[in-house]
This record gives C-alpha cells, sequence and structure tokens, in this order.
C-alpha cells in the first residue's frame, strides 16, 4: 500500500518553502537562476533541483489566472523509469518496498541515450552531465522510514502538500475535491490510481504544465528494451 | 491535514522497526540507497524563532555533536503553535544565515566614483560611520521647531530595518537612534 502525496493545488500560494525545503535538507547546491519574466526560477528541474514550483500566467473569462504547480516526481505505482532502466541495470532504479519510493541509485550512469521525456511520462529525471547519473525526487525515504513527513510537506504553511498512508491520502483528495467542485467546476485529480503524488486541479491539467498529468496512462505491462528502442517514449509524450 | 502529526508518527515507528529489522527486499542491498539513519539521529536540538519577518516561526536547530559543532538542518517545529512545523521559503533557507560559504565576512567599502568594492576593517568602519553621523547630526540638529517648541530631533537621517533583528535587539537600536534625535524610524516587521 505505501505512502502518498496529495497537493491540494487550490490551496498553493507558490510560497516555494517546498522548493527550499528540499534543498536544505539534501544540502543540495544552488542553481542560478535568471530574470526570464517569470518567478519561476530555476527555469527548470535539473540534477540537483528535485522539486520545483512552476508558474503559469491564463487569461481567461474570470480574468488573469496565476496557476502554481509544485512538479516533483510522482512516485509511479509501476514506474516506468524503472521498467526502462532495469534494461540497462537492474540496480539503477529501486522501489523501496515500505513507502514505495521510487529511488535513483549511481547505477543510473549505465542508462545511455535517453531523455527525461522518454524515461518518465512527466519529464520529471534530470541527468548530470558530467557524471552521466540521474537523479530526482526520492520522497525523502531517509526522513519517512524514521516518523517524519518528507521535508516538503513539513514546511507547507497552506496545508497545500499532505502526506500519508496512501488510502487516507486517497480519501482526503475525493473529499477536496468534492468541495472544489463547487467553487472550481473543473476541478479534477491527476492520475490518483496509477501515482503517489496526486494532484487536486483547478483548471485543466495541461494549463499548469505539460507533463502535469500522463494522458496515455502508464502501461500496466512491463515493455521489453526492443519495443521502448522502436520509438515507444511516444505513448508517454502528450500529443 | 487529514493525518493529524501523531497518527503518522505512530504510523511511520512501525515502519522504521520495518526497516531496521526486515531489510527492504533484495533489490536493495547492493545499492547505496539502503535505509538510512537520519543525519540528525545524533544532533543536538536547540529551537529558535525565525529571524525574517513577524509572524515569528518556530524552528529546529540540528547541531553535529561531533566534529565541527555546526549547524547541519534546520527545519520548522512541528510542536510549535504558530507554525506547527511550516516554514516559507526565506524561513526554509534559514540554515543558510549560519553556514553559507557565499558570506560576506569583512565590511566593504566603495569609494565615490568607483565601482569596485573594497574589503576594510571592522575598526575602521565603524569609526568612519560614527563620524559621518555626528557630523550630519551636528550640521542638521534642531532643538526648537518654529514654534519655539523644544524637539532635540535631526530630520537628516533616517533608519530602515533590519529583519534579521530580533525583538531586544530592535529596542536596544531604537533607544540608540532615538537618543541621537532621529524621528524617521522603521523596521522592516511593519513593512
Amino acid at each position: 500500500m505505501g505512502k502518498s502525496f496529495f497537493i491540494d493545488l487550490t490551496r498553493c500560494t507558490a510560497c516555494r518553502g517546498c522548493q527550499v525545503a528540499c534543498k536544505q535538507w539534501k544540502k543540495l547546491p544552488a542553481t542560478e537562476t535568471q530574470n526570464w519574466g517569470s518567478h519561476q526560477n530555476p527555469v527548470d528541474l535539473n540534477f540537483v533541483t528535485y522539486k520545483l514550483v512552476r508558474f503559469n500566467e491564463l487569461e481567461d473569462k474570470g480574468g488573469l489566472q496565476w496557476l502554481f504547480f509544485p512538479d516533483q516526481c510522482r512516485h509511479c505505482v509501476e514506474p516506468p523509469c524503472k521498467m526502462m532502466a532495469d534494461s540497462y541495470d537492474e540496480r539503477a532504479v529501486i522501489k523501496d518496498e515500505l513507502t514505495g519510493a521510487v529511488i535513483y541509485t549511481q547505477f543510473t550512469k549505465a542508462i545511455e541515450g535517453m531523455t527525461g521525456e522518454e524515461l518518465c511520462p512527466y519529464n520529471i529525471p534530470r541527468m548530470d552531465e558530467k557524471s552521466g547519473v540521474w537523479s530526482k525526487c526520492d520522497m525523502c525515504y531517509d526522513r519517512v522510514h524514521n516518523g517524519l513527513m518528507p521535508a516538503c510537506v513539513q514546511s507547507c504553511p497552506t496545508g497545500a502538500m499532505n502526506f500519508g498512508d496512501r488510502e487516507e491520502m486517497i480519501e482526503l483528495a475525493n473529499k477536496r475535491l468534492e468541495e472544489a467542485k463547487k467553487r472550481y467546476p473543473e476541478a479534477a485529480l491527476g492520475n490518483v490510481d496509477d501515482v503517489r503524488v496526486f494532484f487536486l486541479f483547478q483548471k485543466k491539467p495541461d494549463l499548469y504544465h505539460k507533463w502535469a498529468v500522463a494522458e496515455a496512462g502508464i502501461p500496466s505491462a512491463p515493455l521489453t528494451r526492443r519495443s521502448l528502442l522502436a520509438g515507444l517514449g511516444a505513448p508517454f509524450r502528450r500529443a | 491535514m487529514k493525518v493529524c502529526r501523531r497518527d503518522f508518527l505512530k504510523l511511520a515507528g512501525v515502519a522504521t522497526a520495518g526497516a531496521a529489522f526486515g531489510g527492504l527486499g533484495i533489490d536493495l542491498s547492493p545499492t547505496a540507497a539502503q535505509a538510512q539513519l537520519l543525519k540528525t539521529r545524533w544532533a543536538k536540538e536547540t529551537t529558535t524563532v525565525c529571524c525574517y519577518c513577524s509572524v515569528g516561526c518556530g524552528l529546529i536547530v540540528h547541531t553535529a555533536k561531533d566534529g565541527s559543532g555546526r549547524a547541519i538542518n534546520i527545519e520548522g517545529d512541528p510542536d510549535h503553535p504558530i507554525n506547527e512545523g511550516s516554514l516559507c521559503a526565506k524561513g526554509a533557507s534559514l540554515w543558510q544565515l549560519a553556514e553559507n560559504d557565499k558570506r560576506v565576512m569583512t565590511p566593504l567599502y566603495r569609494a565615490p566614483y568607483t565601482d569596485k568594492w573594497e574589503p576594510i576593517s571592522w575598526d575602521y568602519a565603524i569609526y568612519s560611520i560614527a563620524k559621518r553621523i555626528k557630523q550630519t547630526r551636528d550640521e542638521s540638529f534642531q532643538k526648537t521647531n518654529a514654534k519655539g517648541q523644544v524637539v532635540n530631533r535631526t530630520e537628516a537621517m533616517a533608519s530602515v530595518g533590519s529583519a534579521a533583528l530580533d525583538n531586544e535587539e530592535c529596542w536596544l537600536y531604537q533607544t540608540f537612534l532615538r537618543a541621537l534625535g532621529l524621528v524617521y524610524i522603521e523596521h522592516q516587521a511593519r513593512i
């Protein structure tokens, strides 16, 4: 059963406490930021940035909407990246049985010729150019094993980030969805059955981020390396 | 939140026992990602209050008991009534206030008409500032206003900040400013 995150986007104020708390706990170095017309900084996830609040502006009938999306690894129930990585080295991507966390090890170095988009329907993992090792969020499984919340969840001041046993998080998500629908008729939950990090969207998910949800879903049968190499990053990609 | 902290700790405690004695399954054995002890496990815990805004969030500072004896982690205090463990981006980065290789260790001086900052000594900096405060105060000091009422003030200087001062430091600071006769005194917490 394991653990899950429920991220209630109707409550996110984009304070970026989660983004910084992640860096702080993991002692990840800073990435040089730039003024590119958005508060979203660094511009994208990278080898040392596992959590990133994405900002998106949208104009509709209600005027200007500012959509915030705290992006991170979804910790898929059946992670496609593990299926793919196993064909290179079975030690590269491991699943923590207790929490369900999907964890990248230094053996991800064996993965060659792949992009984050091909490895992951949510385009999350990033490679270090120097070492060839891949990284991403590991659910703070060290904290969770020791009775603490993941750093990002603990820091969240608004209650947007929630973490706990999967069943309870699904229950909470469905309850919040009913409440949110009264105010936001388009409200929806993203990929609850497939992932351990599900979002409550108040607008259509693709308005938040291109890879906010996986449209094709996650394949239930493991893919062979051959079928993958035959250009099969494609079903994960959004048209 | 649905899962209250106590319930969560209870559940996670069971999980910890499982991790410590049950092993995590065969997949994990050859990797570096085995169940880890928290790096804060043997650290000394001290509570503190965030120095930035006036919300006053509580934090726990983890200090290494061996080796450097320096802060190794600072995070929100779940038992603090104000923030219940949460922090904003500034509060979450508090560790860097103490441990930062980019910290400026000496005062810097930029002379008029240059674009270069030069490190100077604390003695020189404090002496220079004191000299300028005295000169400005002497030149602008008003004993009485237009109506002849005693005011003992200077309107040529103002103080803005500082966010990183605590309540007691602020009291000392404003006492000093008022003794000089400043009337324009502002603090970050009000802005």
